[in-house]
């Protein structure tokens, strides 16, 4: 039960499920009243947007450390952030490219160690274990599974040799497990994408219809 | 047209009421279907339940406001769970749109319902761009990429921060996300600084955070509103999930429904084709 609200409040109640019921109405058939709150969720998003690099970036991590903390040094990442604009002149397209290569540089090294150190030895150290590790039948069972679903699933992925005989069948089996693995995440998507559903009914519910019954 | 046919080319429309309706007869008529647990949630539970009294864990809220359906109920239940435990919460965010309102929102919530006091129980860290330098950075020194708090609070003037400086000083990293953000509180806070992350992430996010429990990377995960529901009843106080589940079985239902009589509609117009 909602507590008793204020104008303003009563206000961005009926502001929010007006913008809800205007982007639902598209399940009808598009109309006038999605397209209006489509252009302002894009409008607002990019103004927030520039708004928020503006201040985060630019302001927080470039303007008061250098004025504030005497950060010279942060003239250099400075000017290879205003570089970046000269690809609005396709004649000085080139020099951005100074920046480019130091993002895609940074970028790749950075996430070569994440991916090495966080996804690969990771993943690949428990494939590595005994599959008898004295826990019972049914793990042992799973290592199988595990072991005959990545191999599988690696072998439909090698395109070097056409998939006939005994290769053939492997990706076959490969395919089952790669499907299986498509249900799950189908099976997933749908939980997500009801449970967005749930969140904006239970605002019309009880927030709009407490506000609605408040009113009336 | 024969029967099947007609279910095949039903306008779409009345499916989406179908849904609608499924959606809202829960909140009228309360159904109460059962909400099993899984080990991944239990494990997250346990985790956070065997940390002493007192400890310092880090909370994100990384997530938009369009998945709070799912992701809120998650923060709100991990609060509930680690303010009853007397622990030190800092609660950072790499989502620039809603995250660090949402944090600073529900935050003082929760902690209002237990007593705690901002700065000496919890802080909010707010928001920094690109967290993947974030997350590299609090290794050295957390005041090094927050210099002051979301409200714009030097940290160095906060009683709780005087003891947290880096990851060195948390016990646990509590990830809550819908999007790849949880991939890099693994692959870089997990595997490269050996601090314990466990995650509450959105259904579309879980399946592929399955492979890093199984892995040992990630320690217990909460897997969309059904996650969240999970943790609710391990905490034994019933939030926005549970009430949610109810709306979210009748849903899964229906789909099941309509997935089988497609399927027949299918086979049985190939088998007129075929005639």
């Amino acid at each position: 039960m909602l507590e008793n609200l204020t104008f303003v409040e009563h206000f961005q109640i009926w502001l929010r499920a007006f913008l809800i019921l205007s982007l639902f109405s598209f399940l009808y058939k598009d109309n006038i009243f999605y397209k209006f709150s489509e252009h302002i969720f894009a409008g607002l998003s990019a103004g927030y947007y520039v708004g928020l690099i503006w201040r985060s970036v630019i302001v927080q991590q470039l303007i008061n450390p250098m004025f504030d903390n005497s950060e010279w040094w942060l003239v250099f990442p400075g000017i290879l952030g205003v570089l970046m604009f000269a690809r609005l002149k396709p004649k000085w397209t080139w020099v951005s490219r100074v920046s480019l290569a130091f993002v895609i540089g940074n970028t790749a090294g950075i996430y070569l160690i994440s991916s090495l150190h966080g996804m690969i030895f990771k993943q690949i150290a428990p494939m590595m274990v005994s599959v008898n590790q004295g826990d019972g039948l049914e793990k042992i069972l799973l290592a199988l599974l595990v072991i005959v679903g990545v191999i599988t699933t690696l072998v439909y992925f090698y395109f070097s040799k056409e998939h006939k005989g005994a290769l053939g069948v492997t990706a076959r089996v490969g395919i089952w497990f790669i499907m299986i693995a498509f249900g799950a995440h189908f099976g997933y998507t749908v939980m997500g994408r009801i449970s967005l559903l749930i969140g904006r009914a239970e605002f019309l519910f009880y927030q709009w219809g407490g506000s609605l019954t408040q009113i009336f | 047209m024969g029967f099947w046919e007609r279910i095949a080319n039903i306008d779409r429309r009345w499916i989406y009421l179908l849904v609608a309706l499924s959606v809202t007869l829960p909140m009228i008529i309360a159904m109460k279907f059962p909400i099993g647990l899984t080990p991944e949630a239990k494990q997250l539970f346990n985790a956070i339940d065997a940390l002493p009294d007192s400890s310092a864990v880090m909370l994100t809220f990384d997530y938009y406001p369009s998945t709070i359906a799912e992701t809120e109920p998650m923060s709100v239940a991990a609060l509930r769970h680690m303010f009853s435990k007397d622990m030190h919460v800092l609660t950072v965010s790499n989502i620039p749109l809603g995250g660090p309102s949402i944090a600073e929102r529900v935050t003082r919530a929760v902690a209002a319902e237990f007593g705690k006091e901002y700065g000496i129980d919890y802080v909010n860290l707010g928001y920094r761009a690109n967290y993947v330098a974030v997350m590299h950075g609090l290794a050295s020194s957390i005041e090094s990429i927050f210099m002051s708090d979301n409200t714009g609070t030097p940290l160095r003037e906060l009683p709780m921060m005087q003891n947290i400086k880096n990851y060195d000083d948390l016990d646990f990293i509590y990830v809550v996300a819908d999007n790849a953000t949880v991939d890099y509180w693994i692959s870089i806070v997990n595997a490269q600084y050996d601090i314990r992350v466990g995650s509450g992430v959105t259904a579309v996010v879980a399946p592929k955070m399955y492979a890093f429990v199984e892995s040992g990377q990630m320690t217990g995960l909460l897997g969309g509103m059904k996650g969240a529901a999970e943790y609710e009843k391990l905490l034994g106080k019933k939030g926005t999930a549970t009430r949610g589940m109810d709306s979210q079985s009748l849903v899964h239902l229906l789909v099941i429904f309509f997935v089988i009589v497609g399927n027949i509609g299918y086979f049985a117009s190939r088998k007129k084709e075929k005639k």
